[in-house]
């Protein structure tokens, strides 16, 4: 073998074994993160791949690499002694097993199974400090009310009434089911903005035939914005709708409440 | 017998103070650590935790101590636990009803989720990704409702969830629930 070629054979062990030491450690990770079963990972071929790879590395980094490989590989050898021990026990249950019990048990009979070993704490709630400092924290926070209404120029609307189901199916809150509503509106967003390729104006987005409809559009959008399936932004006077490709799974820290009054000229 | 008399006013003295410590919550978590009760019950806080236990266990109540997990497994024993470590609480000694449950407030499809839940980061030993749990809350009980449910339980204390996302057993599950039983009914029951 030519010096050259040598060295290109040396160049390819190193890129190679840096991808593959990489993709040991992803892997790790995600078994760590309980994304795979510990068993998914062979880990004498593990350790043979690092053996194979140890003469190429020269640099500093590459020998931390290698030591981070031999962390993350000791991780899932302990994960896998947990599994055993785990899977020894009198809780060990088959994950796919739960799974289907749950798809085919009633909810009565699952909520029966819970209260046989549900032994509630007893407590008598009282003011903490903890408590005391959340709420001072949420007052301080929250601007006057006159500088909340000046803000908006809110006008003063009629006041609350009560409603009977009728008219609640008139206004169509009632009625289809709520989950598809909102599945419905959502996708009709997503397709608005994959069109038009920029954020889609609320009001033109809520505003329906009828003040009713208008209304009622509103109302899903703001369970869309609170289940994170879209993004609402205030930009001056307007205010734009972003969907997400993939709702975000829980309310983002610093997420603030946007009262909308909706007027009947809109 | 003067000094039975002694002894008797003393633990009635001490008893209070625990009862105390156990009922009325001071933090985010209700019950009370081991050193509070050695600091304001004193060193023989356990002879007073067990008499209090005889009193409590008249009215179907009882004093349980819970342990912090110090490494991912779970376990029902708590042959593991260190004085540090360790959190009693008052918890009921039977079981609750279905009228009961509701009365004090919870929905059965809440229950039969949180239920599910629990099964399900059980058999994966205490820990799963937030997605994996959501999808299988949404199967049973709708998308939509599958987020609002893990919130509530994680506000409850019933979940834990870290910064990426892994859910895992909350403390309140580890005080009230009886895993292995929850396991072995859920096994159990037909469908």
């Amino acid at each position: 073998m030519t010096a050259t070629e040598k060295t290109k054979s040396t160049r390819t062990g190193l890129s190679s074994g840096r991808k593959e030491l990489k993709e040991i450690i992803e892997t790790c990770d995600s078994i760590a993160a309980r994304k795979f079963n510990p068993f998914f990972m062979d880990v004498k071929l593990g350790v043979d791949t690092l053996r194979e790879y140890f003469p190429f590395w020269n640099e500093f980094e590459d020998h931390c690499l290698d030591a981070h490989a031999i962390n993350r590989l000791s991780e899932v050898v302990r994960l896998q002694n947990t599994q055993l021990k785990f899977q020894s026990s009198a809780l060990y249950a088959d994950p796919d097993f739960v799974t289907r019990k749950v798809e085919r048990m009633s909810e009565k009979r699952l909520a029966e199974v819970f209260l046989q070993s549900w032994h509630p704490v007893t407590e008598l709630e009282q003011l903490t400090n903890g408590g005391a400092a959340d709420a001072l924290d949420y007052w301080n926070l929250l601007l006057p009310i006159a500088e909340r209404w000046k803000r908006n120029e809110y006008s003063q609307g009629t006041r609350p009434e009560t409603t009977d189901s009728d008219t609640l199916t008139g206004l169509g809150i009632h009625g289809k089911e709520f989950g598809r509503e909102l599945t419905d509106l959502w996708n009709d967003l997503r397709q608005k903005y994959s069109v038009e390729k920029k954020p889609v104006d609320y009001w033109e987005f809520v505003k329906g035939a009828s003040y009713q409809e208008t209304v009622q559009r509103a109302y899903f959008v703001s369970f869309l914005v609170t289940y994170g399936y879209s993004k609402l932004q205030v930009d001056g006077d307007q205010m734009i709708l972003v969907p997400n490709d993939e709702p975000l799974g829980k309310v983002a820290t610093g997420a603030v409440s946007l009262p909308i009054p909706i007027r009947r000229e809109n | 017998m003067a000094t039975e008399t002694q002894t008797r006013s003393f633990y009635s003295d001490k008893l209070k103070r625990a009862v105390h410590l156990l009922l009325f919550r001071r933090g985010k978590i209700p019950g009370a650590r081991e050193w509070e009760f050695k600091e304001k019950v004193g060193k023989n806080y356990q002879q007073v935790l067990a008499q209090l236990n005889e009193l409590l266990s008249e009215l179907d109540l009882e004093v349980k101590k819970v342990t912090e997990p110090r490494s991912d497994e779970i376990s029902t024993a708590e042959s593991h636990s260190t004085l540090e470590e360790a959190r009693y609480f008052v918890a009921l000694k039977g079981t609750l009803g279905v009228k009961e449950a509701k009365m004090i407030g919870w929905r059965i499809d809440n229950l039969a989720a949180l239920s599910a839940s629990i099964a399900y980061l059980v058999s994966k030993q205490g820990k799963a990704p937030r997605e994996e749990l959501e999808k299988l809350l949404a199967q049973k009980f709708g998308r939509w409702k599958a987020m609002t449910l893990a919130d509530i339980f994680l506000r409850t204390g019933y979940l834990e969830e870290d910064d990426a996302g892994t859910m895992s057993l909350g403390w309140r599950t580890r005080a009230e629930i009886d895993l292995r039983a929850l396991m072995t009914k859920m096994a159990e029951a037909k469908v």
